[in-house]
């Protein structure tokens, strides 16, 4: 309404008071020290949020799976998810590859049952589930997802098995070399896919936390290059110690054979030492040797040469 | 070096693998034990790697010892003010120098005092500091309440790139700084001595007497000097000479009374009435100590803290430090403390008490006492009833039932000749003011 009044003989000063409230005399200070009072708000921290714990929370003090809100992923988390649903796939594979249904509890009974069947389609079905949670998980940043994926792709190697590695794919060579390696790949999949997984979680974090300003990081690039960096050179180096730990059975022998050749192919030949045992026996000769590595304070002493020469 | 949970997770598995696959004579689960096991082994290695040794002392000394520059982090921390009030903020500037010759990812976090808010910037970064370089972080905290506070250690980690191990120092660098009680701008306390105190550069109270302020018009009397005949109103008196009268020039002594015992803090941390208290406290303090008037200040919790009366704007921060590190804690009757302070003050002098008035049968008898001995007294009393009830911690009934019998005690008290105001959360000081005073 007020734009439309039009005066006449405006004098040039009229842009003045455009948009401006004028008045006759000056506000009176009583009257509005008698409206004025301060914030009425009732401020956050005067209503006390009320949460009552279920009985696993009583019982361990706490939630066992953290329940996180996200802000949507940015690019590092979704490249995360895409390699943690990458190597969830193949996991699956390898996984239903490598993992006989005979000498698992659900096989035995259904066996019993007389449902010969049914062993395998549970033995799927707990495939599937790891599968489907771990994704449903990844995507969704869902912790319990994942942990049932974990649960459920670990259950489903256990089993009561002859001492030898058994496939349950016909179409695996029968090399001793190449099996073993299909196994260390299998293990270093799984391994990838908690850390990745896990990683989607923790980069979601951190992200979150940077676009709430609770933290600020500086060089963001060098900081994902490093893990980028750290996630192709881990895995090599586990499944590198892994595979000399379940080769000892040719590594001692070949050991030995440098002093004595007749002790070498008995030790080649010997049973125990091609089973689990000699696995344990390899991880025991290696774990012994980075124990040392350890104790001499060796990443200290590298530290220090490092530092020295750089 | 520190174990995540993730690290213990893993580290149970593989373990629990190991041996069910040692058991079930099982190589898959052997292998992925193993593989898991040399996977934290090689993340142990590097965060061990990544050694920060750190120190809090300040470059200029690191520099004459080898051993710190080694691997060292140094920090250094900067504040734009060590006292400042409440709702103010402060400016933070942390140096941090990495003093070896290898680049590390660290994650620093500079602790600050909880109930502070980062209002700009971060004081939590994560950051790569390259060898032998320095860099420069900058936050601005926002000082919602009064009190002593310390900015500090500063935390550095380091942990490996999948977080499974972390080594962990903290810098012992600490800043302190002083809140004190944000202030209102007051324009009339309406609160005035009886009680002459004739100082040089005096001030009005309520007497009339030689002075600047104007007081009443009274009938002419002989020996009235010719210029404080008031000629208008003598013309409108029908003929009757009429004088101006002035309020007598004096110095008053001002004694506020803090209840700041355990009971003054009911209600949420940044509103209760000892947080309300001393904010009236420092307001009205400023407003005396700038007209000149002495001011003392007792503040009483499980001890009597008292600072004498004394004027100036030394006396201002000394009053307000003293108001700063007001503490909630014990249950000191009032009469207890007025019965100490009341020889030492001149009679008529104005006393303020701020007090929630609960939890106390004495204050009768202490406000008794004190009218006895003709002291102006004037009670301003947050009310913790509300502030409890705002916050929803208090039904309907019950507040009605407490509030009830406040107003019967701050009628009592009103009976006594004391001027009492229930001061609700709401109300400005100067509001709460008047309405002490029946205005």
């Amino acid at each position: 309404m007020a734009d439309d009044v039009k005066v006449e003989g405006a004098s040039d000063t009229a842009h003045l008071y455009e948009g401006k409230k004028v008045r006759s005399s000056a506000p009176s200070r009583r009257k509005a020290a008698g409206r004025l009072k301060s914030n009425t708000e009732i401020p956050a921290d005067a209503i006390p949020e009320v949460h009552v714990p279920s009985f696993i929370e009583s019982f361990f003090g706490g939630p066992v799976v953290a329940k996180d809100k996200f802000l949507p992923p940015d690019r590092m988390v979704s490249s995360l998810q895409m390699g943690s649903a990458g190597s969830l796939l193949i996991l699956s594979f390898l996984t239903f590859m490598i993992t006989p249904v005979s000498g698992t509890a659900w096989f035995a009974a259904s066996n019993a049952l007389g449902l010969g069947v049914a062993a395998g389609v549970f033995h799927l079905l707990l495939i599937a589930i790891g599968l489907v949670g771990g994704v449903y998980g990844t995507f969704q940043r869902d912790r319990r997802a994942m942990l049932i994926s974990y649960v459920a792709l670990i259950l489903v190697t256990i089993r009561f098995a002859g001492s030898t590695v058994e496939f349950r794919l016909d179409v695996v060579p029968e090399s001793e070399i190449v099996q073993k390696f299909i196994l260390i790949l299998y293990a270093v999949f799984l391994v990838m896919y908690m850390e990745l997984s896990s990683g989607v979680i923790r980069f979601s974090m951190l992200d979150t936390s940077i676009r709430m300003n609770e933290v600020y990081v500086m060089g963001v690039n060098k900081i994902t290059r490093k893990y980028h960096m750290s996630l192709a050179l881990a895995p090599a180096i586990a499944g590198a110690v892994a595979l000399m730990t379940l080769l000892i059975n040719l590594i001692i022998p070949a050991i030995v054979g440098i002093f004595d050749d007749v002790s070498a192919l008995r030790l080649k030949e010997s049973v125990e030492l091609t089973s689990v045992y000699g696995v344990a026996l390899g991880t025991v000769i290696v774990f012994v040797v980075i124990a040392a590595m350890f104790a001499i304070n060796l990443p200290l002493r590298v530290q220090q040469m490092r530092e020295r020469n750089a | 070096m520190a174990w995540s949970r993730k690290s213990a997770m893993f580290a149970s598995l593989a373990i629990a693998l190991y041996l069910l696959g040692l058991v079930l004579r099982n190589q898959q689960l052997v292998t992925v034990a193993v593989v898991l096991l040399s996977f934290l082994t090689w993340a142990a290695f590097m965060s061990n790697h990544a050694d920060v040794s750190s120190s809090g002392r300040r470059v200029e000394d690191a520099d004459s010892d080898e051993g710190i520059q080694l691997n060292s982090i140094v920090a250094l921390r900067k504040i734009s003010s060590a006292r400042i009030f409440e709702d103010g903020e402060i400016e933070v500037t942390l140096r941090l120098q990495n003093r070896s010759n290898l680049s590390k990812i660290i994650e620093v976090r500079d602790r600050v005092p909880e109930v502070m808010r980062i209002k700009k910037g971060a004081n939590y970064v994560l950051m790569e500091l390259g060898p032998q370089r320095e860099t420069t972080i900058s936050y601005t905290i926002e000082t919602p309440l009064r009190g002593f506070y310390t900015i500090g250690p500063v935390c550095v980690r380091v942990q490996d790139a999948f977080g499974l191990f972390h080594n962990e120092r903290e810098i012992n660098l600490y800043d302190d700084f002083l809140v004190f009680p944000k202030m209102e701008d007051i324009k009339d306390a309406l609160i005035k001595s009886r009680v002459p105190k004739i100082f040089t550069g005096a001030v009005n109270i309520r007497n009339p007497g030689e002075g600047s302020n104007f007081y009443n018009l009274r009938e002419y009397v002989p020996g009235d000097p010719m210029k404080k005949v008031n000629w208008s109103a003598t013309a409108r008196s029908g003929g009757k000479m009429m004088v101006n009268e002035y309020e007598r020039d004096a110095v008053s002594d001002i004694i506020l009374i803090i209840d700041s015992r355990g009971v003054s803090e009911t209600g949420p941390v940044s509103r209760n009435s000892l947080v309300y208290s001393t904010r009236a406290a420092a307001s009205l303090s400023q407003y005396f100590l700038s007209r000149r008037d002495s001011v003392g200040l007792v503040v009483y919790s499980d001890e009597i803290v008292s600072v004498d009366r004394d004027t100036g704007k030394k006396q201002l921060y000394v009053l307000l430090t003293k108001l700063a590190g007001a503490m909630a804690k014990g249950n000191t009757p009032l009469k207890v403390v007025t019965n100490r302070i009341m020889p030492h003050i001149n009679r008529g002098s104005p006393i303020i008490i701020l007090s929630p008035l609960e939890d106390d049968p004495t204050i009768v008898d202490a406000v008794r006492d004190l009218r006895a001995r003709n002291f102006d007294v004037t009670v301003l009393s947050p009310s913790s009833l509300e502030f409890e009830f705002d916050a929803r911690r208090l039904d309907r009934t019950g507040y009605e039932v407490l509030k009830t019998e406040r107003d019967i005690l701050m009628s009592e008290l009103r009976g006594l000749g004391a001027f009492v105001m229930d001061w609700e959360p709401d109300m400005l000081l100067n509001t709460a003011l008047a309405g002490a005073r029946g205005f």
